[in-house]
Order: structure tokens, then C-alpha cells, then sequence
């Protein structure tokens, strides 16, 4: 009987466990496919809650471009960004080095200006970003080849028509 | 009986099956509600709508086709991203118009990035005929 009760309890507890992780995974599906429809969408480690919290705000004219959601999926997305933003979970260097280069005066909405991004790009010549496969630092995908699997490493990287990087 | 009916026969005249036919039906009501002449939806006139440049929302000209090409069975382009778009003909790509809540969002967004402004019902549903018929 003990038995019986302890794997029922331990049966409850894991489809807890389980349900739970369907949950995140659902909201992450969500997310990167409003978010990953005009371009890669961004890990939110890149960027504080206060800065997600403005662009949630202001969706009709993202960029000038009008990216508007429904009130229901700006709010559950709202809250997956500010969960994982990156002044409440940096996971790697890169987040971390990002994170800590932002002011706290500062409200970015760019990842492409924070200053340990520009410290970072500063050597690559503009044909190479200003090219119709690339057009914008904001592409990552276009020369991070694993960017939308949050690998930025090094080894990682490939420009188009330049190919490897080194410094 | 009678209610198995009524439901085959309001089946019918939204032409369930067909996945966005009941948002296309709302289009036409609403059209007919603002113009009681409104004759129905004509894909001549969708291409019209998309194929056509206008000054958009970012101040520079631009069409439908600057980001999804003329030839709607062909992947597209986002022109400001550099991202790569799916055919929007449901002939090739059995995902387009299934779904009315993406087509609404996208249609919304789209019309103010082309013409800085949301598209009339009139608009929307001839431009979703010229699409669905390419
Ligand atoms: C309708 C298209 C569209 C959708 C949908 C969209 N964006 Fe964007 N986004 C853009 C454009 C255009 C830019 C500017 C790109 C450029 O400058 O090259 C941009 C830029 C960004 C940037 C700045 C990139 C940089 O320079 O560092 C962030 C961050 C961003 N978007 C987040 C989001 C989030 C979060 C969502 C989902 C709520 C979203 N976007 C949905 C079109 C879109
Ligand atoms: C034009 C190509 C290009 C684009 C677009 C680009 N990057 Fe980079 N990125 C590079 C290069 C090249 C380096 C390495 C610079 C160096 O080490 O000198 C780099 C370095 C980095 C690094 C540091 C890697 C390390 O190991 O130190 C991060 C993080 C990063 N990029 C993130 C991004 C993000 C996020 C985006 C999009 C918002 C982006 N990059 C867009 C080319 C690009
Ligand atoms: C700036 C680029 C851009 C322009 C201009 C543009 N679109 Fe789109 N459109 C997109 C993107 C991005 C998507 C969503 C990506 C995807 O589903 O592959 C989309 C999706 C759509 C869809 C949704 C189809 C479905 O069922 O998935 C329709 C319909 C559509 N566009 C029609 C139009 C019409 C009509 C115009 C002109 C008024 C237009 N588009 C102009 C980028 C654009």
C-alpha cells in the first residue's frame, strides 16, 4: 500500500515536472514564431526586462515596421522575455558581457548598439554588413552560423563572400 | 433531425472545409454593409492591391511584391530584414491561408507597412481571392 502511494505521489510529482516543462516550451514555441517571423528571434538573455517591457509597449511601430500582436500573445510573450532577460539570467559570457556593458541609465532596444556589441564589431569593414545577404548587424544569423542556437562562439562564425574570421 | 439539418445547411453557407472561407464571408458581410452594391470579391483587383507601389510607413516605395516577389509560387524576401519568406500561394505551400487569426494579423500589419494604413474589407478579401487563385 506504502509503495503503491509513494509511486502514485512520485507519479503526480514527475507529470508536475512534465507539464510544467510542456508549459515553457509551448510559450518558447510562441515566442519564436512571432518573434522569429521577420528576422531570427533574439535570445532575450541580450537584453534587460526594462528594455523588452518598452518594446512590448510599442509593437505597432517596431523599427517602423508594424509587428502588433494580440493583446493575449503580447502578454504571455512579454512575460517569457522578462523571465529570461538578461539581468535576471545571463546563462553564458556572451549574455553576461552584454548585460554588464549596458548602463542602468540606459533602456537599449537595439542588441546592435549596446557597447560590448559595437566593441565587438568594430573591425568588421561595412561592404561586408551593408551586402544584400547580410543588410543590417542585425541579421546574427547571416554571419553566425549556430546564432539561432545561441552559439555566437568563434568558431561559429562565417561572413558571406569572406568567409572565416580571424583576428 | 430538424437541427441536424439547420447545422448541415449553416455548413453550407459558410462553406466549412474550406479553411478561411469564414473570415472571407465576414469580409464580404462587412463590405456589403458599407456598400449595399458590393458585388463579391475579384482577384483583378487583388493584384492590383499587391502588385502596386505606394509610399509606406518607413517613407520609401513599396509593395506586396517588395517582400513576397510577383510570382507568389516563388520564396520571397523580406526587403528590410534580409530574411527568406515562403510562397504565399496555397497551391505550393499547403500552410498559407489556414489559419484566419495569422491571416488577419498579417494582413493588418502588412496593409500599414504598404499604404500607412489597415486595408478596407473590400481590399482585404480581394486581395486574399488574387492570392488564394495565383
Ligand atoms: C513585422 C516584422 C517584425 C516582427 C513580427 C518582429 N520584428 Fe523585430 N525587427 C523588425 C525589423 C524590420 C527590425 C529592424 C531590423 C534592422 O535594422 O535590420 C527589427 C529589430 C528588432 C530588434 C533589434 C535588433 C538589433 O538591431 O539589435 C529586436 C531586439 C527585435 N526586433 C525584437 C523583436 C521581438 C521581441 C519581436 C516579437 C514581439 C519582434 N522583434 C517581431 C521586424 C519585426
Ligand atoms: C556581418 C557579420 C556579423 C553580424 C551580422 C553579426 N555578427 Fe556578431 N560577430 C561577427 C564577427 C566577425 C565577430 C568576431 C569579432 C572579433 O572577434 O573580432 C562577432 C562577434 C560576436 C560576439 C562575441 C563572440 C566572442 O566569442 O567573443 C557576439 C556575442 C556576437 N557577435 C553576437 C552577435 C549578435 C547577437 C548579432 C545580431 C544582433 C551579431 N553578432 C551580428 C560578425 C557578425
Ligand atoms: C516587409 C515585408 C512584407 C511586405 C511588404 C508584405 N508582407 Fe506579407 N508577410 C511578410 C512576412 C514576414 C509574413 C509572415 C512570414 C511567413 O509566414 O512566412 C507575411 C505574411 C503574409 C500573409 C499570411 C499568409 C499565411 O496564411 O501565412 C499574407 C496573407 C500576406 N503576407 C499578404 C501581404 C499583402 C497583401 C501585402 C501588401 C499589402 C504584404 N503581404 C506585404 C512580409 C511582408
Amino acid at each position: 500500500m506504502k509503495k503503491i502511494l509513494i509511486s502514485a505521489a512520485v507519479g503526480i510529482l514527475l507529470s508536475g515536472v512534465s507539464l510544467f516543462g510542456a508549459e515553457n516550451k509551448s510559450v518558447e514555441k510562441v515566442y519564436q514564431k512571432e518573434c522569429g517571423s521577420c528576422h531570427m528571434a533574439y535570445q532575450p538573455q541580450f537584453l534587460p526586462q526594462r528594455s523588452w517591457n518598452k518594446m512590448m509597449k510599442n509593437l505597432d511601430n517596431h523599427f517602423e515596421v508594424d509587428a502588433s500582436l494580440d493583446a493575449n500573445d503580447n502578454k504571455m510573450i512579454l512575460a517569457y522575455l522578462t523571465s529570461n532577460a538578461g539581468d535576471v539570467k545571463a546563462s553564458n559570457k556572451h549574455f553576461s558581457k552584454m548585460s554588464n556593458s549596458i548602463a542602468s541609465s540606459e533602456t537599449p532596444l537595439r542588441i546592435s548598439q549596446t557597447p560590448y556589441f559595437l566593441k565587438e564589431h568594430r573591425g568588421i569593414p561595412k561592404r561586408l554588413i551593408e551586402q544584400k545577404e547580410v543588410k543590417s548587424l542585425a541579421n546574427c544569423s547571416a554571419c553566425h552560423t549556430s546564432a539561432t542556437q545561441g552559439n555566437y562562439s568563434e568558431r561559429a562564425i562565417k561572413i558571406p563572400n569572406y568567409g572565416r574570421w580571424e583576428d | 433531425m430538424k437541427k441536424v439539418l439547420t447545422v448541415l445547411a449553416l455548413g453550407a453557407t459558410l462553406g466549412f472545409g474550406a479553411p478561411i472561407d469564414g473570415y472571407m464571408q465576414s469580409l464580404a458581410n462587412e463590405a456589403k454593409k458599407a456598400d449595399s452594391s458590393f458585388k463579391g470579391f475579384d482577384a483583378a483587383r487583388g493584384k492590383q492591391i499587391f502588385t502596386s507601389e505606394h509610399i509606406g510607413k518607413k517613407g520609401q516605395n513599396i509593395s506586396c511584391a517588395s517582400c513576397h516577389t510577383n510570382d507568389l509560387k516563388q520564396s520571397g524576401k523580406n526587403t528590410f530584414t534580409a530574411k527568406v519568406i515562403d510562397p504565399l500561394s496555397p497551391k505550393v505551400n499547403k500552410e498559407r491561408l489556414v489559419d484566419a487569426k495569422n491571416v488577419e494579423k498579417w494582413l493588418k500589419r502588412n496593409f500599414n507597412d504598404v499604404y500607412k494604413r489597415e486595408g478596407t474589407a473590400v481590399e482585404k478579401g480581394d486581395v486574399l481571392t488574387y492570392i488564394k487563385n495565383y
